[in-house]
């Protein structure tokens, strides 16, 4: 028989589903733009420049949404990452994904309505959300409004180091989404996670 | 019949005689310091009348204030200019010698192709197709746009910005003001709202500053200068990619006097035009692209890889179970 447990209140899934379609949008429009080929397009520039600019400031909406809904509910503690022994917790999560998963061993830390997350995905949740994120939300601001950025820096345009800033913080992001997609596939079965941030129950 | 023929050469002598002038005024050496003494006296005397001072304390009286208002030179402007070396009875010959100057002085002013001949006549070709022949060909000329006062050569400006600053004036000056457009556009024809057209275009305003109207509104044809061949709406570039990319056309435009320059600055492509802008596409470093790429392609086959053991692992293990 299988157990299940709610989870995941409906505010989080939502803001969760349309963050990642926002970043699906705008790594892709992003890519374009960056890689801009006149033979090669992706998505035609300007069309990929407006694109990325509404769904840059929906980003920026919901990252507002994210930290106010995480006050005012108690949920920022969930990306804490908690000592002590937190790092001896992070060893055994990396030891399950490099070795213990593939023996068929148990999850090492499953998740509960009190602790979601495990040690390994509390550090990168917080680096992401509350680090390199924001990052990339006020690079992208300054981008919409270059006339704010510095004239000139070393000689060269003063919005090169933001360019660079919102280029790098944006590939870390992709990074993430991408083994952040795969890790969704270790439940205890392929489905359970994206179960989960459907409809909020896990189901174990 | 003989005289008709040698009417004929007489002809074809004069143009080649006044060709071969006119080159060769263009393309005269600098004048001497001594010689150039003479001729800042000389523009010093009109300019006790032509100027801000000589408005405010005019140095004769009745003198018709309201037009010399629009005849005033700014000395500093004019000297940094192409022709700040030049006296100003190069141009201004005939009638122009005395005050009141005489009512027909106008007419003998020299003409642009007087001494740039053969650029003019490049310069016609590609006007001639431009939007501003089409629709106000009696009325255009040089100096429409071109104040001779004023003008330099972009090879001589060679900063992008105080290219920029001179160029998009020249278009700015009538295509952003009803009045001064009213003066030359054809009657009943409304100057259309220049960031309502433009809208379309990203910080519209902040593309004025970094890169020329005619970046866009000019064919890339002319390899000796930009075409003078002004298009409207329908034949102007779009595509933002022709400069947004690696292969930017802003090499071969703007930045054409820069271009032999240091082009990978810190590995950056087109770094030249880094210098000033940051161009989206076109001022990216390759390096850092690979490493990027390279880290993706890291984390998909990664993620693949582990994926792919851990089916394998899995059926392993179930048939060992089964078994």
């Amino acid at each position: 028989m299988t157990n299940r447990v709610f989870m995941l209140p409906l505010w989080i899934r939502l803001w969760h589903w349309s963050n990642a379609l926002a970043i699906i949008v705008l790594a892709v429009t992003g890519v374009s733009l960056h890689f801009s080929n006149p033979d090669l397009p992706l998505v035609e520039f300007s069309l990929a420049a407006r694109i990325h600019n509404v769904a840059g400031v929906c980003l920026a909406g919901l990252y507002a949404v994210f930290v106010i809904g995480n006050i005012v509910t108690g949920n920022w503690w969930q990306y804490v990452p908690k000592p002590p022994g937190i790092i001896g917790r992070c060893l055994t999560q990396m030891q399950y994904y490099g070795a213990g998963i593939f023996k068929g061993e148990k999850e090492p830390f499953p998740p509960t309505p009190e602790v979601n997350f495990n040690a390994l995905q509390a550090v990168t949740y917080w680096s992401i959300m509350y680090l390199v994120l924001p990052v990339v939300i006020v690079t992208g601001l300054v981008f919409l409004y270059p006339q704010f950025a510095p004239d000139r820096l070393f000689g060269l345009d003063g919005l090169l180091p933001i360019a660079l800033i919102h280029y790098l913080g944006a590939a870390v992001i992709v990074l993430f989404a991408v083994s952040h997609i795969y890790l969704g596939t270790m439940g205890p079965k392929v489905s359970s996670l994206f179960k989960m941030m459907i409809t909020g129950w896990y189901e174990h | 019949m003989f005289a008709n023929f040698k009417n004929k050469l007489c002809g074809v002598v004069a143009l080649l005689a006044l060709l071969a002038t006119a080159t060769v005024f263009a393309d005269d050496p600098p004048p001497t310091p001594e010689e150039l003494v003479k001729i800042k006296a000389a523009n010093g005397e009109c300019l006790t009348c032509h100027s801000e001072a000589g408005l405010k304390k005019p140095p004769k009286e009745g003198l018709d204030l309201k037009k010399l208002r629009h005849y005033l030179v700014d000395l500093d402007t004019y000297t940094a200019s192409d022709h700040g070396q030049m006296a100003c009875s190069k141009c201004h010959g005939d009638g122009y010698d005395k005050h009141p100057h005489d009512a027909k002085a106008k007419e003998g002013l020299s003409e642009c192709q007087d001494c740039h001949a053969r650029k003019a006549m490049r310069i016609e070709r590609q006007f001639d197709k431009s939007v501003h022949a089409e629709n106000l060909s009696d009325s255009f000329t040089c100096t429409t746009c071109h104040d001779a006062h004023v003008m330099t050569l972009a090879s001589k400006l060679r900063d992008p910005h105080k290219i920029v600053a001179q160029d998009n004036k020249i278009c700015l000056d009538c295509h952003d003001s009803d009045l001064a457009f009213a003066k030359i556009a054809p009657e009943k024809k409304k100057r259309p709202p220049i960031d309502d057209i433009h809208s379309w275009l990203p910080n519209t305003r902040l593309h004025w500053q970094a890169v020329r109207c005619i970046e866009c509104h000019t064919p890339a044809e002319d390899k000796l200068s930009l075409s003078h061949e002004i298009q409207n709406k329908d034949k102007a570039e779009k595509k933002c990619a022709t400069c947004h990319s690696a292969n930017t056309s802003l090499n071969a435009r703007l930045y054409r006097h820069l271009a032999k320059e240091e082009q990978n600055k810190y590995g950056f492509l087109n770094s030249v035009i880094l210098s000033n802008s940051y161009v989206v596409g076109a001022t990216r470093n390759p390096s850092l692209d690979w490493i990027v790429i390279g880290l993706f392609v890291a984390t998909v086959v990664g993620v693949i890889g582990h994926g792919l053991v851990r089916i394998i692992t899995t059926r392993m293990r179930r048939s060992k179970n089964h078994d």
